[in-house]
């Protein structure tokens, strides 16, 4: 499975689709992502760590 | 070196890959955290593996050389066969 | 007007011809250009030498020797020579006195762009371009053969990687070119070219000297006649089988005699798997998909068998279809698998034919009449039998159909006690076995052993399939 910004919501489906694989689990976490520090990173890991493991199990 | 074979079915679609069955759950498996290697990535992925790791899977990390580019091929085949699931962070 | 001398430098007559080639330099009259094989510092004393360093100018020019000099008008070659003769030289350039004091002639050496070592890498740079299929890489770790698998190209057993280099090796066996299309394939009615039928050959396992008889079995499989559709999505276990006639059978090697029908010949069995694969393949026609055989038969694998056409007692099966006995041909038959037939006490043709008519008529269901063709392959011994006593193809044709009338008192259903069987409204006529083309004979196997073979079909007529033949081109 992947993790995108949320700027990434179109293209990640159009190119899933090119690849013949349009239904590879994908998780978006908010934009922007640059300009953050360390602890909003590991905040956006916290708040995204549910949903990736919903993503990748049964 | 790389070894190119030709094709020998209709090309009709791109090749269709089928969906591996889901695990029921992380805990006990191999999981992969592929790093794109795009900025700031890396932190975010450092406390994906700590989390993970306290779900009991246990954590390889991988990085491609540039985002700009698909990951090279031995790479792809080596976590390909060795990891049960695949975690690829983090596209901005 | 100008002369272009192809030399190397690894070559005692080119280095003979040097002060020539200086000498036709020096003429204010001639134009001289010469491309060097191999040492771009060959030869020394010439103005223009070009280094044809990967060796392009030779290939296109299809250089077989050195020296070849040749007369070029506007990029357009008019005539050549090739070796060193000197009044061949001097007519050919048109000036006399050309290298006093070398001897009159001296033949050429190989050129490096025919050289066996080389050929290879050399089609491979300068035709791979015409090879149209999309290019698979396969990851360093991973095995070429498992690679096979995992991408699933294979009918269960492994195949040999498709590389750009054995598929043209393969397209040397035709003249055909690789972009011409061969056939529609179904189910998915794929347009199939000359290349894509090569790529599955390799995958079989087949020599180049195979290919035309593996397209024409494309060809003959993807008629509306033999309908591959229909034998792929039945549920009875037929699938094609390949009988080969006329002189391409010696040619390629193919095994007529012992063991016939089984294993250890590579003709028959690559060309047979290479049919299947290419329908499988390019087709999409698979086992458990469009194929939906209850149990198949280990025939859909491979199974293609040239014809003893020289021990036979009868014309061979293509003449007997229409074709001349020096035409190479291939019939399709949509078949199961094969069975035995014994009799090794028949010394009459008629107590033999008999013998055959008994199990002919068991083909399917001895209930079952008209809608089953069939294959009888003759071993030596028996065709021995009809060979003495002058009995010809149409005269045990007859007679088979004529022992192979069946009651319609015991074929209707209920009959015997067996539910199986044709309407009560048959129950006082005859019904023919099989249809009046129905039956082929063909002969072949080992000269030892009083055995014969049945090979029964599927439905025949407008829903089902006829036996199909084409010509083998090259």
């Amino acid at each position: 499975m992947f993790i995108a910004s949320s700027e990434f919501v179109v293209a990640a489906a159009t190119q899933a689709k090119a690849l013949g694989f349009d239904d590879v689990a994908r998780v978006f976490v908010p934009h922007p992502i640059q300009d953050r520090t360390d602890d909003e990173m590991r905040a956006l890991a916290d708040a995204a760590v549910d949903d990736i493991i919903a993503a990748v199990t049964s | 070196m790389s070894r190119v074979v030709l094709d020998p079915t209709s090309e009709l679609t791109p090749a269709h890959r089928e969906r591996l069955a889901r695990p029921a759950s992380l805990s006990g498996l191999k999981v992969g955290l592929l790093d794109i290697s795009k900025a700031r990535g890396n932190v975010f992925l450092d406390q994906l593996e700590e989390l993970l790791t306290a779900r009991n899977a246990t954590v390889t990390r991988f990085a491609k050389p540039t985002f700009t580019k698909p990951a090279p091929i031995d790479l792809r085949h080596e976590i390909a066969t060795t990891c049960d699931v695949v975690i690829e962070a983090l596209a901005d | 007007m100008k002369l272009v001398a192809v030399v190397k430098r690894d070559c005692p007559t080119c280095s003979l011809i040097e002060p020539v080639l200086e000498q036709l330099d020096a003429d204010s009259g001639v134009s001289l250009e010469v491309v060097t094989q191999d040492d771009p510092s060959f030869p020394s004393g010439v103005r223009t030498v070009q280094h044809d360093h990967d060796l392009s100018y030779s290939y296109h020019h299809d250089i077989e020797t050195v020296p070849t000099l040749l007369r070029v008008d506007d990029g357009v070659e008019q005539s050549r020579i090739v070796g060193w003769k000197r009044d061949e030289w001097e007519t050919f350039t048109g000036i006399g006195d050309l290298g006093p004091g070398l001897p009159d002639w001296r033949p050429g050496c190989g050129s490096l762009s025919v050289d066996p070592s080389l050929v290879d890498e050399l089609r491979a740079r300068f035709e791979g371009h015409r090879l149209k299929a999309r290019r698979v890489e396969l990851a360093d770790l991973e095995d070429d053969i498992e690679a096979m698998f995992d991408r699933g190209w294979s009918d269960g057993l492994p195949v040999v990687p498709p590389t750009e280099t054995r598929v043209l090796r393969m397209l040397q066996g035709t003249t055909r070119a690789p972009d011409e299309i061969v056939a529609v394939v179904p189910p998915d009615l794929v347009e199939c070219t000359v290349e894509k039928v090569a790529i599955n050959a390799v995958l079989a396992g087949c020599a180049p000297e195979y290919l035309p008889v593996v397209l024409a079995a494309v060809e003959a499989a993807c008629t509306d006649e033999f309908n591959m559709h229909g034998v792929l999505a039945t549920t009875m276990p037929v699938g094609p089988v390949m009988i080969v006639n006329g002189p391409i059978r010696q040619k390629i090697g193919m095994n007529a005699g012992v063991n016939v029908l089984g294993q250890g010949n590579r003709a028959n069995s690559t060309i047979g798997r290479a049919l299947q694969l290419t329908i499988r393949n390019v087709g999409g026609g698979r086992p458990g998909g469009v194929d939906r055989a209850t149990q198949g038969n280990p025939g859909k694998l491979s199974f293609c068998f040239p014809e003893d056409e020289e021990g036979s007692p009868f014309e061979p099966l293509h003449v007997a279809r229409g074709y001349t006995a020096d035409q190479s041909t291939v019939t399709l038959f949509p078949g199961e698998g094969p069975r035995g037939l014994v009799d090794q006490l028949s010394r009459d043709p008629e107590s033999l034919a008999r013998s055959f008519a008994a199990c002919l008529r068991t083909v399917q269901h001895p209930k079952l009449p008209m809608v089953f063709d069939a294959i009888l392959i003759i071993g030596p011994e028996h065709g021995r039998v009809f060979k003495e006593a002058g009995w010809t193809r149409e005269q045990l044709t007859e007679r088979l159909h004529e022992l192979t009338l069946l009651d319609g008192s015991e074929i209707i259903r209920g009959a015997g006690g067996i539910t199986e069987g044709v309407p009560e409204a048959f129950k006082d006529v005859q019904l023919p076995k099989f249809r009046p083309d129905g039956l082929l004979l063909v002969h072949a196997g080992g000269g030892a052993g009083l055995f014969s073979t049945i090979i029964g079909g599927w439905a025949n007529g407008e829903t089902g399939s006829q036996p199909t033949t084409r010509e083998i081109r090259s």
